[in-house]
């Protein structure tokens, strides 16, 4: 059996009396697009330090492609590229200077000293998808535009791998179209993608699975169906006639009448609710799962 | 709101400087009555050093050595005046530019401020900072001077204490001014460094006895001599300084009034062709990225060697007898041109040094920018990019010493000064050893402490040259004198280079970067 593209196995990181990430199992086949969700601060970044073996852990291992992270980085490495939410990169070297460099690093640690060369009629390809200027020293980028020094950077290299963590901030909606795009041909290639973020769009429209961390802890992963499964189905009808009262029909819950109109949502079997609908004057049914930005809010409160 | 944020990080350092500066002011006017009780002591001291060119050369002249006053702005001013200088022209840079490279002062222009009226307050702060040095100096060789064998008054100390707060007023007016000119902090700081090295040089020359006295008055630093504090006061000279100082503030305020926020007046380039040959690695990056600094140090080690060479032979020339003697406490021994260059490698020294700890704070500070991640997320390992960084800063250094010896043999050839080549650029080898100990060090602080980097080799590398500085007169310790890197080293070519003593300053060295880098190899990547 091929190795996962990630596995931990109670992977912890304390600072102090601080618990950034509490014992987190996950595995990610290859060849999956894995969302990664979590609010600010609740140890997305340090996961994804964890598994680059920027930092250490306190407890529990994680592997890439069954390499140890922390104790054979660079072998782990070979197989992943990395983008940083925050592209922090030399301010007088140019945009093509900075690729050059970041593909030669990449490159050298092929197996036995051998080098791989990045494919640079691709890398030509995403500098012109993502409309990068390469003749630009650094320091006179946009945040946008080192944003996408680190894209190209990653994408170039078609590694196994690709663990993106925020790829997207400061990048406008064209170029936001351009990164959704690599990351299908990325996927349709066979190459695995890990994506931080909080762009739920972006997650919704990319992965095949979604994690979802909160303090720390890992407390949703599946795929968008089996959540939407788990979750509760907003129903909304309008009546002619007069309004039954839902509030007692099981699974039912989240009442709200506004005029004709009346909104719940169903947890479990719909049957018994379209029981009472059946035997009243219903002129407009709706239903519809909810979004992954329902499921998220009502993951940490803010909604239902 | 600026100029209460500017004020309280300029007040701060300038109070540590002030500090520095009384308590080195006051000790070292303690210890010369401790050290020569006797008019016959202090007139065989006055005798050495009084006509002696090439201290004069680096110390600025030597008039009244039979008085405590004398003798302390002989031994001390001078390295003050250094120090003061380097302050001012950092701490400007530092809080104009720098923090405008940041990003922060776009959100303080965000607010009721126009970018003038926000230089103007920055101004204002720093200002305060100068303030907070002079203070403190002042008091503290005030209450030195309370001493009963030592009796500075305390309306002279305050003077001295002027002289010192003056060169670190104009350098920080040199460093707001090239804030503006410059698009980064680095760069403005280059500048102004330069500056500094320039009229460095001119004093030397007007001070080297070689009948070129009036060029003093060419040199900004020459103005902070030729107000000649404790020994005789002459307030006249602070008419230049006042003056370039106003011209240096007010240009600095028009010009931030004509320029975008975050841009230079010198344009910056924003696009080039590639230049790729270097990029094929981290040790290819490393040379790319401090190329510029060390080109600037190399520049400042070339001339600096050039100029000692060229004055050591008539230097040299005025030294007899007892002045032998009191060269030899410093470490030299030999004769006229010897000695002259003993003392003169010392100063090298410490440049090639700062050359070393300027390569390990820049190897921190790729940590602490976040710009090493985007090498440690490919696969480089810890240990190539460290090592990569370290290879280079040997070779950097190793450099440094021979080319020092090199330029040094090079001027004193040209007076027909009859030192070989070899003994010189044994000589030259002679300074690498110091440095590769602070480079060790550094390292070591890097592995262990990463934040304290850079306070660690610049503690440690202050501390050495003071210890030399003060004790190499007399009444230190050995165990304090013991401390200093710099005592450690062999004033060579004056006495034959120590190899043991190198071999163990290596060892330390190595050992601190191999301790440094287990512990770099271990630890969780730090940003600032």
């Amino acid at each position: 059996m091929a190795a996962l593209a990630i596995r931990t196995e109670g992977l912890t990181k304390r600072y102090g009396d601080v618990t950034a990430l509490d014992h987190l199992d996950l595995e990610v086949a290859p060849g999956e697009v894995v969302g990664y969700l979590g609010p600010n601060g609740a140890g997305k970044t340090t996961t994804i330090r964890l598994l680059l073996g920027l930092i250490s852990a306190t407890e529990g291992r994680g592997e890439i492609f069954g390499l140890d992270c922390q104790r054979q980085p660079v072998e782990a490495h070979r197989r992943l590229a990395f983008v940083a939410g925050e592209a922090n990169l030399w301010p007088s070297l140019t945009g093509a200077e900075t690729l050059r460099l970041l593909g030669r690093a990449w490159g050298s640690g092929g197996s036995g000293g051998s080098r791989v060369r990045v494919d640079e009629a691709y890398r030509d390809e995403l500098v012109a998808r993502f409309d990068l200027d390469p003749a630009k020293k650094v320091r006179a980028y946009s945040k946008g535009n080192r944003q996408k020094v680190l894209l190209i950077a990653a994408l170039m290299t078609r590694a196994d791998l690709l663990v993106l963590d925020e790829p997207t901030s400061g990048l406008d909606p064209l170029m936001e179209q351009a990164f959704r795009g690599s990351v299908r041909e990325a996927r349709d290639r066979g190459q695995t993608v890990f994506l931080s973020s909080h762009i739920l769009s972006e997650v919704e429209a990319l992965c095949d699975r979604v994690g979802i961390l909160r303090q720390g802890k890992l407390v949703e992963l599946g795929t968008l169906a089996e959540m939407r499964h788990l979750s509760a189905l907003t129903v909304e009808a309008t009546f002619a006639g007069a309004i039954p009262d839902l509030s007692g029909v099981p699974g039912v819950s989240s009442v709200q009448a506004d005029g004709r109109v009346v909104r719940c949502q169903v947890r479990g079997p719909i049957a018994p609710l379209l029981k009472v609908l059946a035997g009243a004057d219903v002129t407009e049914l709706l239903s519809r799962e909810p979004s992954l930005e329902e499921l998220f809010l009502a993951q940490y409160g803010g909604g239902a | 709101m600026i100029s209460r944020l500017t004020a309280r990080r300029a007040v701060r350092s300038g109070a540590i400087f002030g500090y520095i500066f009384g308590a080195a002011t006051a000790s070292s006017a303690i210890s010369y009555t401790r050290f020569y009780k006797t008019a016959a002591q202090r007139d065989a001291l006055a005798a050495a050093y009084g006509s002696n060119q090439a201290t004069s050369a680096l110390f600025g002249p030597a008039p009244e050595l039979q008085t405590v006053a004398g003798f302390t702005v002989f031994k001390i001013s001078m390295t003050l005046i250094l120090l003061g200088a380097v302050w001012g022209l950092l701490t400007s840079t530092r809080l104009l530019r720098g923090e405008e490279d940041s990003g922060r002062w776009e959100l303080l222009l965000a607010g009721p401020v126009t970018r003038r009226g926000a230089v103007v307050q920055a101004l204002r702060g720093l200002g305060a900072g100068v303030v907070a040095l002079w203070a403190l100096t002042g008091l503290i060789t005030a209450v030195g001077g309370l001493d009963a064998s030592v009796r500075i008054a305390v309306w002279p100390a305050l003077y001295f204490a002027l002289a010192m707060a003056a060169s670190a007023v104009m350098f920080l007016a040199v460093g707001a001014l090239t804030s503006q000119l410059a698009g980064t902090r680095r760069q403005a700081a280059t500048y102004a460094a330069w500056i500094l090295g320039v009229s460095y040089a001119v004093r030397l020359i007007a001070d080297a006895g070689l009948g070129l006295h009036g060029l003093i008055w060419a040199s900004p630093l020459g103005w902070v001599e030729e107000l000649r504090p404790l020994t005789a006061p002459a307030p006249l000279a602070l008419v230049p300084i006042a003056a370039l100082t106003a011209v240096l503030l007010t240009a600095t305020v028009y010009l931030a009034g004509t320029r975008d926020v975050g841009a230079g007046i010198v344009p910056d380039r924003a696009s080039r062709r590639p230049q790729l040959r270097l990029l094929r690695g981290p040790t290819g990056l490393a040379v790319r990225l401090v190329r510029p600094a060390v080109t600037s140090w190399w520049v400042a080690i070339a001339v600096s060697g050039l100029l000692f060479g060229l004055i050591a032979r008539s230097a040299g020339g005025t030294i007899s007898g007892s002045s032998v003697q009191v060269l030899a406490r410093l470490g030299s021994r030999g004769n006229g041109t010897d000695a002259v260059l003993g003392v003169c490698f010392l100063t090298l020294a410490v440049l090639v040094a700062c050359t070393a700890a300027g390569q390990i704070t820049a190897a921190r500070s790729e940590e602490s920018a976040g710009r090493l991640e985007a090498l440690l997320t490919r696969p480089v390992s810890r240990w190539r990019w460290l090592g990569g960084r370290l290879l280079v800063t040997v070779v950097v250094v190793l450099a440094s010493g021979v080319m020092a010896g090199v330029f040094a043999w090079a001027g004193a050839a040209s007076q027909h000064a009859g030192v070989s080549f070899g003994s010189l650029a044994e000589a030259g080898v002679n300074l690498v050893p110091p440095a590769v100990t602070i480079a060790g060090v550094g390292v070591l602080a890097f592995g262990v402490w990463p934040r304290g980097t850079s306070i660690v080799l610049y503690a440690l590398l202050g501390w050495s040259l003071l210890v030399v500085v003060i004790g190499g007169v007399g009444g230190v310790g050995h165990w304090v004198l013991d401390t200093s890197v710099f005592h450690q080293m062999a004033s060579a070519p004056a006495a034959p280079p120590r190899w043991e003593a190198d071999g163990v300053m290596t060892a330390i060295g190595v050992a601190g970067a191999l301790i440094g880098g287990i512990a770099f190899r271990r630890r969780d990547l730090q940003g600032e």
